[in-house]
């Protein structure tokens, strides 16, 4: 499976890539929701995307909003990874379009365990 | 939700000042939590106060809303480096630059300023990290600091307002020396 | 630090035996770190001693707290997902044709920890049904005070809500209070929580519709294992289910259980006349 990570830090883009990585993911990076549309509309197609909310250029509420309005992502599964978690971000980005939200900090057990829901963990794939 | 109709045209209520929408103990545990998951699990952040070397590096992320200020990490500039080289793991360079650097630590800032954001009263929003010299506090009153330790070496965290303190109250009785003889 | 190498090795056997999780040589700081605040809550100064205290006079009970500190970070909400999948898609659906619109389900927590069990499965029956707070009571027992008095609470904090508990549920029935998420009055409602201790006589209570009662079984030794299934099925009705962790089985324990498959999870129902 494949996941474009997206997130401003370089730290928080390798920590969310090396997570994925040890669960069986081929990975990219993005510094921000232009550059990861950039990325999809050249033809990259993950299975995931991982998403920070503050970014420059593009942030990541408007990121998910632009995947949404594109028939040709449906199948893109949205997953936010940031440190917004004021309840009512939560229930708006739910509401943009995103399937889960796990709020920084979190351990890569976190995220084993929202992959695990969505049914995206890889492995479990080979099971 | 929480906007009533006839605040409008209300005399402007007076700001709420840091301490009495977080207290240490809360921001203490929003760095810890902070610490151990992204740090790393042995890392812990001990409650004790110790000198700042000369030499330091600061990383904080604005919020603004209800409260509006900074949440500001300050350290020895060679501890936010060791810190960086804890965030990137394998993947540091042998030689970390300054974007390096603020861009661990400045990570670092944006987590637990949005946690602290999270809890107190909202919505507000959240800058992107800066790092540099710490911005000034310009009102004593609107600060909520803690000193900790991470592997021996001193950091503060400092939420503090960006807004200076009001004028002083135009109820007279809480000021004797402005009008000492009347009453 | 307290800490020998010789109680460091204990630690890790037992850690190793109960879990098959491997604490590395140089784990000792965050062996000292997790067993302290057990350690000051047994009375004990360190670490060390806690050691000592447990190998001269083992009981399940220590056994478990220092296994839960050096294991679980935090306690994942659909934990194993299937038992709780299996609750929805078959359990409940059976146990409502089952019985009569006023007859209430009654659903055992025996080893809620913090709460994280027990309040899945009420959020689960809450967007199952909407009658499910008059229609379910779901009880909710540990042998902890401490784990009693947080499962009563409901407060989780950042990381633990982040564990493995669906974002859309979050916001549908918790409410945040600072750094810490509150379970909505309505679940709260639906959970009864006491102390209770699986190795001794239990008190009264159910009959259970559905018991769960995972990785406990794992903490006790054969002749223990037999006395808590027995005294849980006599709190079990007949057509009841019991769920165990995803590593322990009836098989070979008790065999008056006959294990039904349920998609990818296993259900255990008292066999009839025993």
């Amino acid at each position: 499976m494949r996941a474009l990570v997206i997130d401003d830090s370089r730290a928080m883009r390798r920590i969310v890539s090396a997570a994925l990585e040890g669960f069986g993911y081929e990975t990219r990076q993005a510094g921000h929701g232009q550059e990861a549309l950039d990325v999809l509309q050249e033809g990259y197609a993950p299975d995931l995307c991982t998403i920070d909310w503050n970014m420059p250029v593009m942030d990541g509420l408007q990121f998910v909003s632009a995947v949404r309005a594109n028939p040709a992502w449906r199948a893109l599964t949205l997953m936010m990874v940031t440190s917004e978690s004021e309840q009512g971000q939560i229930v708006r980005a739910l509401a943009a379009g995103a399937h889960e939200y796990v709020i920084k900090p979190f351990t890569a057990d976190a995220l084993r365990d929202k992959l695990a829901l969505l049914g995206m963990l890889p492995e479990e794939a080979v099971l | 939700m929480t906007l009533a109709p006839d605040a409008v045209g209300r005399p402007p209520q007076p700001r709420p000042a840091i301490p009495a929408l977080i207290d240490e103990a809360t921001v203490e545990s929003i760095a810890g939590e902070t610490w151990i998951a992204l740090v790393g699990e042995d890392e812990v952040l001990v409650p004790i106060p110790g000198d700042l070397p000369e030499d330091t590096l600061s990383a904080w992320v604005d919020v603004v809303g209800p409260w509006t200020g900074s949440v500001v990490l300050t350290t020895g500039r060679q501890t936010a480096a060791d810190l960086t080289r804890a965030l990137l793991g394998e993947a540091a360079p042998e030689l970390l630059d300054h974007e390096d650097v603020a861009d661990a630590f400045g990570e670092i800032a944006n987590v637990v300023g949005g946690n602290v954001k999270a809890a107190i009263p909202g919505p507000s929003t959240l800058g992107l990290p800066e790092v540099g010299p710490a911005p000034a506090v310009r009102n004593p009153a609107d600060v909520c600091r803690i000193e900790v330790c991470w592997r021996g070496q001193p950091l503060v965290v400092s939420v503090q307002g960006a807004l200076p303190s009001l004028p002083v109250p135009n109820t007279q009785h809480d000021n004797p020396h402005q009008n000492g003889a009347s009453q | 630090m307290t800490l020998t190498t010789t109680s460091f090795d204990w630690v890790r056997q037992l850690v190793h035996r109960e879990s098959a999780i491997v604490l590395a040589p140089g784990k000792e700081y965050l062996v000292e770190a997790r067993l302290l605040p057990i350690a000051r809550s047994m009375g004990l100064p360190d670490v060390g001693q806690l050691v000592d205290s447990v190998r001269t006079r083992p009981s399940p009970e220590s056994t478990r707290k220092i296994v839960e500190a050096l294991t679980t970070n935090e306690t994942s909400w659909f934990r194993d997902g299937d038992p709780f999948t299996a609750l929805t898609s078959t359990v409940l659906p059976s146990l409502l044709s089952a019985r009569g619109p006023a007859e209430r389900l009654q659903i055992w927590s025996a080893a809620c920890s913090s709460g994280q069990e027990p309040y899945t499965i009420a959020m689960l029956l809450e967007d199952a049904m909407p009658t499910a707070s008059t229609r379910v009571a779901i009880t909710a027992t540990d042998l902890s005070r401490e784990m009693v008095e947080r499962t009563r609470a409901g407060r989780f904090s950042q990381l633990e809500v982040n564990r493995g508990l669906p974002a859309a549920m979050l916001v549908r029935h918790f409410t945040r209070a600072g750094t810490e998420w509150q379970v909505s009055p309505s679940l709260r409602r639906m959970v009864t929580v006491s102390e209770c201790n699986l190795a001794a006589p239990l008190p009264r209570m159910g009959p259970f519709d559905v018991v769960y009662l995972r990785n406990v079984l794992i903490y006790f030794d054969l002749p223990t294992k037999q006395a808590i299934l027995r005294r849980v099925r006599a709190l079990m009705r007949p057509d009841g289910w019991l769920f165990l962790g995803a590593a322990e089985t009836t098989l070979g324990v008790d065999d008056s259980w006959e294990r039904v498959v349920i998609g990818r999870s296993s259900a255990y129902r008292p066999l009839k006349g025993n």
